[in-house]
């Protein structure tokens, strides 16, 4: 039954149509558990505000039950969901620059848009920022091109990595998840903020 | 006496725990559903699409094009005798055989099935449709029709339509390309062979791409 792309139950184009929607009620919902907020999001790397990491899990937890339950019930066929290739060195490198961007900026991608989009003047300014980024990296990609394609994995899961069930790494996520939520609560009345 | 009462986002956890757990518990499964179903079969064998046409096979041949997959469905012994040019073999009683799968089973080749009418060509589409392959396709007429129309074609009466002898002209280039009998082209000015479309492989089976950062 699904991918519905990919059975031809719906064309490419109403995915991309259907996905405009969905973006809009991504972008809302971050909009409306505070994501606009730069000092918000930073909170995360400074323990006073750790809600971006539970919006994230939870929705990775989400997102896993329903594909597995999904699957189980044969509504959608797992080996035909695209899953990212894997590049170690610059996944590697790509996430200490996001991550110090995002600690410097205040914003992920995602959210500077979220950003923009009310109006933040600090997201305006993240984004050119993430423009400069882009365009550095294009006009550069020669310089770079040898460890940007370095160790390709395929598209290792974390499963097959470790030889282990979906459903199991599933369970493991979610203990790992509670665990992290009772330690991110302990941090927030720890390095309590009030003035974000 | 004091009560314990579950606050919400006790309740959630424990929700999602047991339902991790349930995840956890069950086997995978491995059940595809990309089969097709009998009556979904028989809509493609009424509408025909499983038919290519000799002459956009023998352009293919004559162009080199690289996704061209010609397969040889008779067997062994025959397939000596004579063969399409690149074809491979597999005789259709080694069909479902796992050495095949990786060629049966694939988004990037065109494969065509031939046999000498066109029965044991359309057994084996027939066979690999049912298992949800996709690209696979039928040489319409089999070897048969081929050597009839692509080897040794009829020169069409002259009163026929322009369509007609321009077909006969592409047989004629075609015949002489792949080593038939044809000599002579129907007109002395340049054939005027009207291309023919390449086969549109359709409804590729491959992962969605995308991805967010």
């Amino acid at each position: 039954m699904g991918p519905l792309v990919v059975y031809e139950v719906i064309t490419e184009n109403t995915n991309l149509f259907l996905a405009f929607f969905i973006g809009i009620g991504f972008g809302f919902v971050l909009e409306q558990a505070g994501f606009s907020s730069s000092r918000k999001l930073a909170g995360m790397f400074y323990g006073y505000d750790t809600v971006v990491l539970k919006v994230f899990f939870t929705g990775a937890i989400t997102a896993m039950l329903g594909l597995l339950f999904f699957s189980l019930f044969g509504w959608v066929d797992l080996s035909l969901i695209y899953v990212n290739e894997t590049f170690v060195h610059s996944a590697i490198l790509g996430g200490v620059v996001m991550g110090a961007g995002f600690i410097m900026g205040g914003f992920c991608p995602g959210t500077s848009f979220c950003g923009a989009a009310i109006g933040k003047i600090d997201a305006w300014v993240f984004i050119i920022g993430l423009f400069i980024g882009v365009f550095i990296f294009g006009e550069g990609y020669s310089l770079w091109e040898d460890v940007y394609k370095a160790g390709f994995l395929g598209s290792p899961r974390i499963s097959e990595y470790f030889g282990i069930s979906e459903g199991l790494t599933v369970l493991l996520v979610i203990i790992a998840a509670a665990f992290m939520f009772w330690g991110g609560e302990w941090a927030e009345k720890k390095f309590p903020r009030e003035d974000y | 006496m004091k009560t314990f009462e579950f606050s919400p986002r006790l309740l959630t956890t424990a929700l999602i725990l047991m339902l991790g757990l349930i995840i956890a518990a069950v086997p995978r499964n491995t059940t595809t559903p990309f089969k097709l179903t009998a009556e979904q079969i028989l809509d493609e064998i009424k509408s025909g699409t499983q038919y290519l046409e000799p002459e956009q096979i023998a352009q293919m041949i004559v162009e080199k094009e690289p996704t061209l997959q010609l397969i040889d469905v008779r067997p062994v012994t025959e397939f000596e005798k004579f063969s399409l040019p690149g074809a491979i073999n597999i005789p259709i009683d080694n069909i479902l055989a796992a050495e095949f799968v990786d060629v049966l089973n694939q988004d990037i080749m065109t494969n065509v099935f031939y046999s000498n009418g066109t029965t044991q060509a359309n057994e084996a589409w027939m066979l690999v449709r049912q298992l949800g392959y996709e690209n696979n396709y039928v040489l319409r007429g089999g070897l048969n029709y081929w050597a009839e129309a692509i080897l040794n074609p009829e020169r069409p009466a002259s009163t026929s339509p322009d369509d007609e002898l321009a077909r006969y002209d592409f047989r004629m280039g075609a015949s002489q390309a792949l080593g038939g009998g044809g000599l002579a082209p129907s007109e002395s000015k340049p054939a005027t062979t009207t291309p023919i479309p390449k086969p549109k492989p359709q409804g590729k089976k491959k992962a969605v791409a995308g991805g967010c950062s």
